[in-house]
Protein backbone atom coordinates (compact mmCIF):
# COMPACT_ATOMS: atom_id res chain seq x y z
CA UNK A 1 0.00 0.00 0.00
CA UNK A 2 1.53 3.11 -1.21
CA UNK A 3 1.88 5.72 1.93
CA UNK A 4 2.06 9.98 1.20
CA UNK A 5 2.63 12.41 4.06
CA UNK A 6 -0.45 14.17 3.98
CA UNK A 7 0.06 18.38 4.22
CA UNK A 8 -3.49 19.78 4.72
CA UNK A 9 -2.14 23.49 4.92
CA UNK A 10 -4.31 26.26 6.62
CA UNK A 11 -7.32 27.12 4.38
CA UNK A 12 -8.66 23.22 4.14
CA UNK A 13 -9.31 22.70 7.73
CA UNK A 14 -10.39 25.81 8.26
CA UNK A 15 -12.68 26.71 5.19
CA UNK A 16 -12.79 23.39 3.11
CA UNK A 17 -12.63 20.26 6.22
CA UNK A 18 -15.11 18.47 3.37
CA UNK A 19 -12.08 17.98 0.81
CA UNK A 20 -10.24 16.44 4.16
CA UNK A 21 -12.68 14.21 4.58
CA UNK A 22 -13.23 13.13 0.69
CA UNK A 23 -9.41 12.82 0.77
CA UNK A 24 -9.72 10.05 3.18
CA UNK A 25 -12.30 8.39 1.75
CA UNK A 26 -10.77 8.56 -2.26
CA UNK A 27 -7.79 7.43 -0.59
CA UNK A 28 -8.80 4.58 1.15
CA UNK A 29 -10.94 3.25 -1.86
CA UNK A 30 -7.66 3.49 -3.86
CA UNK A 31 -5.73 1.76 -1.11
CA UNK A 32 -3.34 4.36 -0.56
CA UNK A 33 -2.21 5.01 3.28
CA UNK A 34 -1.96 8.80 4.45
CA UNK A 35 0.11 9.67 7.71
CA UNK A 36 -0.34 13.03 9.38
CA UNK A 37 2.53 15.65 9.31
CA UNK A 38 2.29 16.53 12.76
CA UNK A 39 3.09 20.19 14.32
CA UNK A 40 3.33 21.49 10.29
CA UNK A 41 2.53 25.32 9.42
CA UNK A 42 1.44 27.20 6.53
CA UNK A 43 3.56 25.97 3.73
CA UNK A 44 3.52 29.20 4.12
CA UNK A 45 1.49 31.03 1.52
CA UNK A 46 2.95 31.39 -2.02
CA UNK A 47 1.89 35.09 -2.36
CA UNK A 48 1.58 37.17 0.50
CA UNK A 49 3.75 35.14 3.05
CA UNK A 50 6.48 34.53 0.88
CA UNK A 51 7.12 38.00 -0.43
CA UNK A 52 7.24 39.17 3.26
CA UNK A 53 10.80 37.38 3.83
CA UNK A 54 13.01 34.60 1.85
CA UNK A 55 14.70 33.15 5.03
CA UNK A 56 11.37 32.85 7.40
CA UNK A 57 9.65 31.19 3.80
CA UNK A 58 12.01 28.97 3.15
CA UNK A 59 13.06 27.73 6.83
CA UNK A 60 9.40 27.27 7.47
CA UNK A 61 8.79 25.11 4.48
CA UNK A 62 11.46 23.20 5.24
CA UNK A 63 10.40 22.27 8.52
CA UNK A 64 7.37 20.93 6.94
CA UNK A 65 9.43 18.93 4.21
CA UNK A 66 11.81 18.28 7.14
CA UNK A 67 8.72 16.68 9.22
CA UNK A 68 7.76 14.69 6.42
CA UNK A 69 11.16 13.48 5.11
CA UNK A 70 10.93 11.79 9.11
CA UNK A 71 8.78 9.75 8.29
CA UNK A 72 10.40 8.71 4.97
CA UNK A 73 7.52 9.63 2.87
CA UNK A 74 6.79 11.91 -0.07
CA UNK A 75 4.49 15.15 0.34
CA UNK A 76 0.85 15.16 -0.97
CA UNK A 77 -1.02 18.64 -1.17
CA UNK A 78 -4.22 19.18 -2.03
CA UNK A 79 -3.68 23.20 -3.01
CA UNK A 80 -1.81 24.88 -5.81
CA UNK A 81 -0.67 27.59 -3.58
CA UNK A 82 0.91 24.93 -1.12
CA UNK A 83 2.12 22.55 -4.16
CA UNK A 84 4.08 25.79 -5.34
CA UNK A 85 5.65 26.86 -1.73
CA UNK A 86 6.49 23.51 -0.76
CA UNK A 87 7.95 22.23 -4.50
CA UNK A 88 9.95 25.33 -5.02
CA UNK A 89 11.46 25.02 -1.56
CA UNK A 90 12.36 21.59 -2.53
CA UNK A 91 13.90 22.73 -4.95
CA UNK A 92 15.84 25.84 -3.22
CA UNK A 93 16.79 23.02 -0.80
CA UNK A 94 18.68 20.78 -2.97
CA UNK A 95 21.21 23.53 -3.32
CA UNK A 96 23.96 23.76 -1.22
CA UNK A 97 24.06 27.26 -0.39
CA UNK A 98 20.58 27.62 0.77
CA UNK A 99 20.12 24.34 1.84
CA UNK A 100 23.40 25.19 4.76
CA UNK A 101 21.93 28.60 5.07
CA UNK A 102 18.92 26.97 6.01
CA UNK A 103 19.85 23.60 7.84
CA UNK A 104 21.97 26.61 9.82
CA UNK A 105 18.40 27.73 10.77
CA UNK A 106 16.66 24.56 11.29
CA UNK A 107 19.40 22.92 13.62
CA UNK A 108 18.34 25.65 15.94
CA UNK A 109 15.48 23.88 16.90
CA UNK A 110 16.64 20.81 16.33
CA UNK A 111 15.53 19.61 12.91
CA UNK A 112 17.34 18.92 9.38
CA UNK A 113 16.40 18.72 6.12
CA UNK A 114 18.39 16.61 3.35
CA UNK A 115 15.84 16.75 0.44
CA UNK A 116 15.09 13.28 0.11
CA UNK A 117 11.54 13.38 -0.51
CA UNK A 118 9.46 14.64 -3.41
CA UNK A 119 6.48 17.55 -3.22
CA UNK A 120 3.51 15.94 -4.88
CA UNK A 121 0.43 17.55 -5.96
CA UNK A 122 -2.77 15.06 -5.55
CA UNK A 123 -3.68 15.39 -9.35
CA UNK A 124 -0.13 13.95 -9.82
CA UNK A 125 -0.79 11.04 -7.11
CA UNK A 126 -4.05 10.23 -8.96
CA UNK A 127 -3.09 10.12 -12.38
CA UNK A 128 0.47 8.81 -12.37
CA UNK A 129 0.42 7.19 -8.97
CA UNK A 130 -3.12 5.56 -9.43
CA UNK A 131 -3.82 6.21 -13.32
CA UNK A 132 -6.98 6.71 -14.82
CA UNK A 133 -8.15 2.91 -15.34
CA UNK A 134 -7.99 2.54 -11.68
CA UNK A 135 -9.94 5.84 -10.99
CA UNK A 136 -12.59 4.66 -13.41
CA UNK A 137 -12.75 1.09 -11.92
CA UNK A 138 -13.84 2.82 -8.64
CA UNK A 139 -16.62 5.18 -10.36
CA UNK A 140 -20.10 3.37 -8.59
CA UNK A 141 -21.93 6.95 -9.93
CA UNK A 142 -20.72 8.15 -13.18
CA UNK A 143 -21.54 12.37 -13.07
CA UNK A 144 -23.10 12.66 -16.12
CA UNK A 145 -22.62 16.59 -15.89
CA UNK A 146 -20.98 19.65 -17.69
CA UNK A 147 -18.12 20.84 -15.91
CA UNK A 148 -15.86 24.12 -15.82
CA UNK A 149 -12.38 23.36 -14.23
CA UNK A 150 -10.85 25.78 -13.14
CA UNK A 151 -6.81 24.39 -12.62
CA UNK A 152 -5.45 27.35 -11.03
CA UNK A 153 -2.61 29.22 -11.65
CA UNK A 154 0.25 27.58 -9.35
CA UNK A 155 -0.78 23.96 -11.32
CA UNK A 156 1.26 25.34 -14.07
CA UNK A 157 4.13 25.36 -11.91
CA UNK A 158 6.77 23.15 -13.54
CA UNK A 159 10.65 21.77 -13.52
CA UNK A 160 12.55 23.91 -16.45
CA UNK A 161 11.72 21.93 -19.32
CA UNK A 162 8.77 20.36 -18.75
CA UNK A 163 5.13 20.38 -20.02
CA UNK A 164 3.23 23.23 -18.07
CA UNK A 165 0.09 21.52 -19.42
CA UNK A 166 0.93 18.20 -17.58
CA UNK A 167 -0.79 18.68 -14.18
CA UNK A 168 -3.81 20.49 -15.68
CA UNK A 169 -4.06 17.73 -18.66
CA UNK A 170 -4.09 15.30 -15.82
CA UNK A 171 -7.15 17.34 -13.96
CA UNK A 172 -9.05 17.48 -16.74
CA UNK A 173 -8.38 13.88 -17.70
CA UNK A 174 -9.48 13.09 -13.72
CA UNK A 175 -12.53 14.76 -13.94
CA UNK A 176 -13.19 13.29 -17.47
CA UNK A 177 -13.22 9.64 -15.79
CA UNK A 178 -15.44 9.93 -13.43
CA UNK A 179 -18.25 10.51 -16.36
CA UNK A 180 -18.48 14.51 -16.40
CA UNK A 181 -18.01 16.54 -19.40
CA UNK A 182 -15.49 18.92 -19.16
CA UNK A 183 -16.09 21.91 -20.64
CA UNK A 184 -13.30 24.34 -22.02
CA UNK A 185 -13.81 27.69 -22.11
CA UNK A 186 -11.55 31.04 -23.04
CA UNK A 187 -11.57 32.28 -19.47
CA UNK A 188 -10.47 29.18 -18.10
CA UNK A 189 -6.80 30.00 -17.60
CA UNK A 190 -7.89 33.62 -16.14
CA UNK A 191 -6.76 34.09 -12.49
CA UNK A 192 -9.81 33.57 -10.01
CA UNK A 193 -8.59 36.74 -8.10
CA UNK A 194 -7.81 35.28 -4.91
CA UNK A 195 -4.67 36.94 -4.54
CA UNK A 196 -5.20 40.08 -5.62
CA UNK A 197 -8.53 39.80 -3.11
CA UNK A 198 -5.92 40.86 -0.43
CA UNK A 199 -4.74 44.17 -1.41
CA UNK A 200 -7.88 45.45 -4.23
CA UNK A 201 -11.40 43.14 -3.45
CA UNK A 202 -13.22 45.05 -5.98
CA UNK A 203 -10.54 44.73 -8.48
CA UNK A 204 -10.45 40.99 -7.76
CA UNK A 205 -13.86 40.23 -8.37
CA UNK A 206 -15.01 42.86 -11.57
CA UNK A 207 -11.66 41.76 -13.14
CA UNK A 208 -11.08 38.32 -12.50
CA UNK A 209 -14.01 36.29 -10.74
CA UNK A 210 -16.94 38.01 -13.23
CA UNK A 211 -16.06 37.23 -16.21
CA UNK A 212 -15.12 33.58 -15.45
CA UNK A 213 -18.80 33.25 -13.94
CA UNK A 214 -20.78 35.19 -16.82
CA UNK A 215 -18.98 32.74 -19.20
CA UNK A 216 -19.29 29.31 -17.20
CA UNK A 217 -23.44 30.79 -16.84
CA UNK A 218 -23.45 31.43 -20.47
CA UNK A 219 -22.18 28.10 -21.36
CA UNK A 220 -24.45 26.49 -18.89
CA UNK A 221 -21.97 23.86 -16.51
CA UNK A 222 -23.16 22.14 -13.44
CA UNK A 223 -20.23 23.47 -11.69
CA UNK A 224 -16.74 24.60 -11.28
CA UNK A 225 -14.31 22.14 -10.11
CA UNK A 226 -11.07 23.44 -8.73
CA UNK A 227 -7.97 21.32 -6.80
CA UNK A 228 -7.09 24.04 -4.70
CA UNK A 229 -8.66 25.80 -1.64
CA UNK A 230 -7.97 29.32 -2.36
CA UNK A 231 -9.43 29.01 -5.74
CA UNK A 232 -12.54 27.39 -3.62
CA UNK A 233 -13.09 30.25 -1.55
CA UNK A 234 -12.69 32.99 -4.32
CA UNK A 235 -15.60 31.07 -6.60
CA UNK A 236 -17.60 30.74 -3.94
CA UNK A 237 -17.68 33.73 -1.29
CA UNK A 238 -16.72 36.06 -4.66
CA UNK A 239 -20.66 34.79 -5.94
CA UNK A 240 -21.72 36.45 -2.72
CA UNK A 241 -19.67 39.05 -2.22
CA UNK A 242 -20.43 40.07 -6.35
CA UNK A 243 -24.23 40.54 -5.15
CA UNK A 244 -22.70 44.07 -3.89
CA UNK A 245 -22.06 44.76 -7.33
CA UNK A 246 -25.97 43.24 -8.67
CA UNK A 247 -24.12 40.53 -10.22
CA UNK A 248 -25.81 37.12 -9.03
CA UNK A 249 -24.61 33.69 -9.63
CA UNK A 250 -25.33 30.29 -7.90
CA UNK A 251 -23.11 27.88 -9.44
CA UNK A 252 -21.61 25.08 -7.25
CA UNK A 253 -17.84 24.82 -6.62
CA UNK A 254 -15.89 21.96 -5.52
CA UNK A 255 -12.63 20.32 -5.07
CA UNK A 256 -11.47 17.60 -7.03
CA UNK A 257 -11.31 14.95 -4.22
CA UNK A 258 -14.90 15.63 -3.46
CA UNK A 259 -15.95 14.97 -7.14
CA UNK A 260 -14.11 11.69 -7.37
CA UNK A 261 -15.78 10.91 -3.80
CA UNK A 262 -18.87 11.50 -4.92
CA UNK A 263 -18.45 9.47 -8.65
CA UNK A 264 -16.97 7.05 -6.07
CA UNK A 265 -20.45 6.67 -4.42
CA UNK A 266 -19.86 8.11 -1.05
CA UNK A 267 -22.90 9.18 0.29
CA UNK A 268 -22.89 13.29 0.36
CA UNK A 269 -23.88 13.58 3.88
CA UNK A 270 -20.95 11.57 4.75
CA UNK A 271 -18.80 14.64 2.97
CA UNK A 272 -20.25 17.16 4.83
CA UNK A 273 -20.62 19.11 1.98
CA UNK A 274 -22.45 21.56 3.84
CA UNK A 275 -19.11 23.28 4.63
CA UNK A 276 -19.06 25.25 1.32
CA UNK A 277 -20.94 28.36 0.44
CA UNK A 278 -21.83 27.81 -3.14
CA UNK A 279 -25.00 25.72 -3.52
CA UNK A 280 -23.16 22.31 -4.29
CA UNK A 281 -26.67 20.58 -2.71
CA UNK A 282 -28.05 21.92 -6.48
CA UNK A 283 -25.11 19.82 -8.06
CA UNK A 284 -25.43 16.72 -5.95
CA UNK A 285 -29.26 16.44 -6.62
CA UNK A 286 -28.42 16.43 -10.23
CA UNK A 287 -26.25 13.38 -9.90
CA UNK A 288 -29.14 11.76 -7.65
CA UNK B 1 46.85 54.01 21.72
CA UNK B 2 43.70 51.81 21.94
CA UNK B 3 43.13 49.17 19.18
CA UNK B 4 39.69 48.34 17.98
CA UNK B 5 39.91 45.02 19.86
CA UNK B 6 40.89 46.81 22.79
CA UNK B 7 37.62 49.26 22.24
CA UNK B 8 35.69 46.22 21.97
CA UNK B 9 36.80 44.22 24.96
CA UNK B 10 36.14 47.71 26.94
CA UNK B 11 32.77 47.83 26.22
CA UNK B 12 32.36 44.00 27.02
CA UNK B 13 33.56 44.24 30.16
CA UNK B 14 31.81 47.40 31.51
CA UNK B 15 28.62 46.67 29.73
CA UNK B 16 28.32 42.91 29.82
CA UNK B 17 24.74 43.33 30.63
CA UNK B 18 22.98 45.68 28.40
CA UNK B 19 25.83 45.20 25.04
CA UNK B 20 23.23 43.58 22.62
CA UNK B 21 26.24 43.27 20.02
CA UNK B 22 29.51 44.31 19.03
CA UNK B 23 31.48 44.29 15.95
CA UNK B 24 34.20 46.43 13.71
CA UNK B 25 32.87 46.85 10.51
CA UNK B 26 36.23 48.68 8.81
CA UNK B 27 39.35 49.86 10.14
CA UNK B 28 38.98 52.68 13.13
CA UNK B 29 35.29 51.91 13.73
CA UNK B 30 33.47 50.19 16.29
CA UNK B 31 29.77 49.75 16.15
CA UNK B 32 27.48 48.70 18.97
CA UNK B 33 24.07 48.23 19.88
CA UNK B 34 22.92 48.90 23.39
CA UNK B 35 20.11 48.96 25.60
CA UNK B 36 18.82 51.89 26.65
CA UNK B 37 18.84 51.42 30.58
CA UNK B 38 22.99 51.34 29.84
CA UNK B 39 23.39 54.57 27.92
CA UNK B 40 25.01 56.69 30.67
CA UNK B 41 27.11 53.46 31.39
CA UNK B 42 28.10 53.10 28.76
CA UNK B 43 28.63 56.75 27.82
CA UNK B 44 30.44 56.95 31.33
CA UNK B 45 32.99 53.73 30.14
CA UNK B 46 34.31 55.79 26.47
CA UNK B 47 34.20 59.40 28.24
CA UNK B 48 36.30 57.91 31.19
CA UNK B 49 39.24 56.75 28.73
CA UNK B 50 39.24 60.20 26.97
CA UNK B 51 36.78 59.72 24.28
CA UNK B 52 34.70 62.68 23.13
CA UNK B 53 31.24 62.81 22.01
CA UNK B 54 30.98 64.00 18.28
CA UNK B 55 27.25 64.11 17.71
CA UNK B 56 24.16 62.04 18.33
CA UNK B 57 22.03 61.25 15.36
CA UNK B 58 18.66 59.98 15.87
CA UNK B 59 16.55 58.15 12.66
CA UNK B 60 13.32 57.30 12.68
CA UNK B 61 12.85 54.04 11.52
CA UNK B 62 9.27 53.71 11.68
CA UNK B 63 8.71 51.19 14.98
CA UNK B 64 11.93 52.28 17.04
CA UNK B 65 14.01 55.11 17.13
CA UNK B 66 17.43 54.76 16.56
CA UNK B 67 19.93 57.02 18.60
CA UNK B 68 23.46 56.62 17.00
CA UNK B 69 25.75 58.49 19.74
CA UNK B 70 29.04 58.90 17.69
CA UNK B 71 32.15 58.98 20.15
CA UNK B 72 35.91 59.67 19.10
CA UNK B 73 38.42 57.64 20.98
CA UNK B 74 42.07 57.91 19.96
CA UNK B 75 40.91 58.75 16.47
CA UNK B 76 38.91 55.73 16.41
CA UNK B 77 34.38 56.30 15.98
CA UNK B 78 33.04 54.30 18.33
CA UNK B 79 29.43 54.08 17.26
CA UNK B 80 26.64 53.10 20.28
CA UNK B 81 23.24 52.43 18.73
CA UNK B 82 19.96 52.20 21.01
CA UNK B 83 16.43 51.57 19.88
CA UNK B 84 13.72 53.20 21.33
CA UNK B 85 10.16 51.68 20.86
CA UNK B 86 8.18 54.92 19.21
CA UNK B 87 5.20 53.36 22.00
CA UNK B 88 7.73 55.65 24.72
CA UNK B 89 10.57 57.09 23.15
CA UNK B 90 12.06 57.95 26.21
CA UNK B 91 16.06 58.28 27.44
CA UNK B 92 17.64 59.35 30.20
CA UNK B 93 20.34 62.25 29.39
CA UNK B 94 23.55 62.20 28.84
CA UNK B 95 23.85 66.09 28.49
CA UNK B 96 25.59 66.07 31.79
CA UNK B 97 27.96 64.04 31.77
CA UNK B 98 29.08 65.93 28.37
CA UNK B 99 28.31 68.79 27.37
CA UNK B 100 28.25 68.49 23.77
CA UNK B 101 25.28 65.88 23.99
CA UNK B 102 22.99 69.38 25.10
CA UNK B 103 22.42 70.61 22.01
CA UNK B 104 22.37 67.15 19.77
CA UNK B 105 19.78 65.82 22.43
CA UNK B 106 17.46 68.82 22.27
CA UNK B 107 17.56 68.26 18.52
CA UNK B 108 16.97 64.79 18.51
CA UNK B 109 14.06 65.49 20.78
CA UNK B 110 12.17 68.46 18.44
CA UNK B 111 13.10 67.16 15.20
CA UNK B 112 11.94 63.20 15.77
CA UNK B 113 9.71 63.34 19.12
CA UNK B 114 12.57 61.52 21.66
CA UNK B 115 12.32 62.23 25.24
CA UNK B 116 15.81 62.74 27.16
CA UNK B 117 14.77 62.49 31.01
CA UNK B 118 16.67 65.07 33.01
CA UNK B 119 18.21 66.96 30.53
CA UNK B 120 19.30 69.94 32.12
CA UNK B 121 17.98 72.68 29.18
CA UNK B 122 14.94 71.28 27.53
CA UNK B 123 13.72 72.80 24.66
CA UNK B 124 13.41 73.88 20.92
CA UNK B 125 16.76 74.38 19.32
CA UNK B 126 16.15 75.08 15.55
CA UNK B 127 12.45 75.24 15.39
CA UNK B 128 10.04 77.88 16.54
CA UNK B 129 8.82 77.76 20.19
CA UNK B 130 5.19 78.26 18.39
CA UNK B 131 5.48 74.75 16.55
CA UNK B 132 1.96 73.16 17.62
CA UNK B 133 3.13 70.20 20.58
CA UNK B 134 3.41 66.76 19.16
CA UNK B 135 4.97 67.92 15.57
CA UNK B 136 8.42 66.45 14.79
CA UNK B 137 9.17 66.81 11.57
CA UNK B 138 11.50 64.12 11.40
CA UNK B 139 9.07 62.13 12.79
CA UNK B 140 7.62 59.11 10.40
CA UNK B 141 3.72 56.96 10.67
CA UNK B 142 4.28 54.49 13.54
CA UNK B 143 4.55 51.52 11.45
CA UNK B 144 6.70 48.87 9.98
CA UNK B 145 8.37 48.52 6.65
CA UNK B 146 5.82 45.74 5.52
CA UNK B 147 2.78 46.90 3.54
CA UNK B 148 -0.36 47.27 5.28
CA UNK B 149 -1.91 44.63 3.53
CA UNK B 150 0.64 42.28 4.65
CA UNK B 151 0.42 42.81 7.98
CA UNK B 152 -2.38 40.37 9.50
CA UNK B 153 -0.59 37.28 7.47
CA UNK B 154 2.71 38.04 8.98
CA UNK B 155 0.68 38.34 12.26
CA UNK B 156 -1.28 35.31 12.22
CA UNK B 157 2.01 33.05 10.63
CA UNK B 158 4.57 34.54 13.33
CA UNK B 159 1.73 33.74 16.08
CA UNK B 160 0.42 30.59 15.29
CA UNK B 161 2.41 29.40 12.04
CA UNK B 162 -0.45 29.57 9.82
CA UNK B 163 -2.70 32.08 7.75
CA UNK B 164 -5.41 30.79 8.39
CA UNK B 165 -6.24 29.18 12.12
CA UNK B 166 -8.89 27.15 13.18
CA UNK B 167 -11.69 29.04 14.84
CA UNK B 168 -13.96 28.01 17.76
CA UNK B 169 -16.90 27.41 15.96
CA UNK B 170 -15.27 25.52 12.76
CA UNK B 171 -13.84 23.20 15.79
CA UNK B 172 -17.14 22.31 16.97
CA UNK B 173 -18.20 21.99 13.09
CA UNK B 174 -14.90 19.96 12.19
CA UNK B 175 -16.01 17.39 15.56
CA UNK B 176 -19.94 17.16 13.71
CA UNK B 177 -18.53 16.47 10.56
CA UNK B 178 -16.39 13.12 12.41
CA UNK B 179 -13.12 15.20 11.65
CA UNK B 180 -10.58 15.94 15.00
CA UNK B 181 -11.45 19.75 16.13
CA UNK B 182 -8.57 20.73 14.98
CA UNK B 183 -5.69 19.26 12.73
CA UNK B 184 -2.25 18.25 13.74
CA UNK B 185 -0.79 21.50 12.68
CA UNK B 186 1.63 23.60 14.82
CA UNK B 187 -1.16 25.61 16.60
CA UNK B 188 -2.48 22.39 17.90
CA UNK B 189 0.52 21.23 19.76
CA UNK B 190 2.24 23.69 22.55
CA UNK B 191 5.61 22.33 21.81
CA UNK B 192 5.48 22.49 17.95
CA UNK B 193 4.15 25.91 18.23
CA UNK B 194 6.96 26.84 20.40
CA UNK B 195 9.11 25.01 17.91
CA UNK B 196 7.97 27.10 15.11
CA UNK B 197 8.49 30.64 17.58
CA UNK B 198 11.77 29.85 17.96
CA UNK B 199 12.53 29.37 14.17
CA UNK B 200 11.57 32.47 13.21
CA UNK B 201 13.03 34.29 15.81
CA UNK B 202 16.47 32.80 14.52
CA UNK B 203 15.08 34.42 11.23
CA UNK B 204 14.72 37.90 12.24
CA UNK B 205 12.17 38.91 10.71
CA UNK B 206 9.75 39.19 14.15
CA UNK B 207 12.10 41.74 14.91
CA UNK B 208 11.63 43.24 11.50
CA UNK B 209 8.41 42.78 11.38
CA UNK B 210 7.83 44.71 14.48
CA UNK B 211 6.18 41.74 16.24
CA UNK B 212 5.24 42.09 19.86
CA UNK B 213 6.15 38.67 21.23
CA UNK B 214 4.64 39.68 25.12
CA UNK B 215 1.66 41.04 23.54
CA UNK B 216 1.51 38.94 20.66
CA UNK B 217 0.76 41.45 18.16
CA UNK B 218 2.25 43.40 16.08
CA UNK B 219 3.30 46.84 16.68
CA UNK B 220 2.39 50.29 15.19
CA UNK B 221 -0.67 51.86 14.13
CA UNK B 222 -2.72 49.59 11.88
CA UNK B 223 -5.41 51.21 8.96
Amino acid sequence: MKKYALFLGCMIPQRLPSAELATHKVFNSLGLEIAEMTGYTCCPDPILARLMDRKVALSMSARNLSIAEGQGLDVVVLCNGCYETLWEANEFMKRGETSREINELLAKVGRKYNGTINVRHVVEVLHEDVGIEAIKNQVKKPLGLKLAVHHGCHLFREENGRDIWRKPKQFEELVSATGAEVVRSDVDQLCCGFPTSHVDEEFSLKHNLLPKLERYQHIGVDGIVVVCPACNVQFESGQLALRRYSAKFSIPCLHLVELLALAFGAPSKELSLEFHRSPVSQLVARIG
Amino acid sequence: MMEEAEIVELLEKNIPDGLLSVVTPRVRKVSAEIAPAIIRKAAETLLGKGARLIIIAAVDAGLDIDLLYHFDLEGKVVVLRVKLGKEKPEIDTVADLTPTAEWAENEAAELCGVRFRDHPKPGHLVLSDKLPEGTFPLGKPFKSKLPDEIGPVAEAVITVGATAPISSLMKRRRVEAGLPPQPPASYSNESQLKEVHELIRQTNFSRQAGYDWKRKKLRGVKK
